[in-house]
């Protein structure tokens, strides 16, 4: 189905089914709620000015994980340059309260993962949450970054690999 | 030889193509060693994209952006200025507008108002007089009206105005009608030719 980026009933439908793979990108790029939001937001304001034809919905996720992953960045950058700053706006979402029965993984070792996320090199962490939270593939990946896919499957390997270093396995809990 | 972690994960991801994937899958059966690394590489996995923002707490978000957009710009956008509007016109409509015009004058043109003058429109005021029941219309009234009734001849106009319930008296400067008398007043007359007076 083609997209026109402007035309409201494309939009809405668009922004259905994107928001919540955009908003799970910029978090885990930047793990701050206020900040995540700012940045989806500022993204689907890029995506409905700027008139552009998809030719499925998938491209216009493509285009629109690609514009929040850079956004995202960009943020973390000047973040890291102001460290203080960093801190200071640093939160943690607010978790919903859930029954022990449904939580697949406990707090603690989400704020382990968070830490270990927040630690990894750009070109990792990029590949690392498109893979890990947008549920791309390999392919998706390469066009979204512009790299090959044989690269996005080192990445992944070598992220995966620190990841694990940073973790104690002993602390991951897998119910 | 043992798989290392690269084929391993690339597996885990569901990315290996044949025959490798086959051949991952054979080994996994019997080598107790890749297995359990297998094992952890899919908990780590597990783990990691465990750990993601769920849909209830992106929920709020999505909404409050939605929002913030349609009331900042979807909404501004149908409520163009005027001067800004698009006033492009379609080559169909275009066409479509040629047509309608064109019908309309064609339309009037059979049946609107005939080129023949109204009679009505044509006759001159007629003004009761005071006394008696003789009045007098005057042709040359008027510039207007003459030039009108120049092109009705004189039969028309009797035609017409008997057709509306006038008596006709025609009468011709210094002739008198037979077995009339003869001290009958003349009608006034401002030119030398024939006019018609009517009698209600």
């Amino acid at each position: 189905m083609e997209i026109k980026s402007s035309e409201n009933e494309s939009f809405r439908l668009v922004y259905e089914e994107v928001f919540p793979v955009v908003m799970r990108v910029a978090y885990h790029v930047t793990y701050n709620m206020d900040v995540s939001e700012d940045i989806c937001q500022e993204a689907f304001i890029r995506f409905y000015e700027k008139n552009i034809d998809f030719r499925s919905v998938d491209e216009a996720k493509y285009w629109l994980i690609r514009v929040t992953k850079n956004l995202a960045i960009n943020v973390m950058k000047r973040k890291s340059r102001e460290q203080a700053m960093v801190d200071k706006i640093k939160k943690a979402p607010k978790v919903p309260v859930r029954n022990g029965e449904d939580a697949l993984i406990d707090s603690e070792t989400r704020t382990l993962v968070r830490e270990a996320v927040e630690k990894l090199p750009e070109k990792l962490k990029s590949v690392l949450v498109l893979k890990e939270y947008a549920d791309l593939n390999y392919k998706q990946i390469s066009g979204i970054l512009h790299i090959s896919e044989s690269n996005v499957k080192v990445r992944v390997h070598r992220a995966r690999k620190i990841m694990e270093s940073m973790l104690d396995r002993e602390e991951m809990h897998v119910s | 030889m043992c798989l290392d972690d690269q084929i391993l994960n690339t597996y885990l991801d569901g990315e290996l193509t044949e025959p490798w994937k086959t051949q991952v899958e054979e080994h996994l059966n019997y080598c107790v060693a890749c297995k359990t690394r297998f094992g952890q590489l899919r908990t780590l996995h597990a783990v990691v994209s465990g750990s993601r923002l769920e849909e209830q707490e992106i929920a709020p978000h999505k909404e409050k952006v939605f929002q913030f957009i349609e009331r900042n710009y979807m909404e501004k956008k149908n409520k163009i200025g005027f001067l800004h509007k698009d006033f492009r016109i379609k080559t169909p409509m275009l066409l479509s507008a040629a047509a309608a015009f064109v019908f309309v004058l064609v339309g009037a043109l059979l049946i609107g108002p005939s080129t023949q003058a109204e009679p009505n429109g044509l006759i001159p005021r007629v003004v009761p007089a005071t006394e008696g029941s003789v009045v007098q219309v005057r042709a040359t009234e008027g510039l207007a009206a003459s030039q009108v009734l120049e092109n009705y001849p004189l039969e028309e106009i009797l035609k017409y105005l008997d057709s509306r319930g006038y008596e006709v008296d025609l009468r011709v400067k210094g002739i008198q009608p037979m077995g009339e008398e003869a001290d009958e007043p003349a009608v006034p007359v401002v030119e030398p030719v024939v006019e018609p007076t009517v009698t209600e």
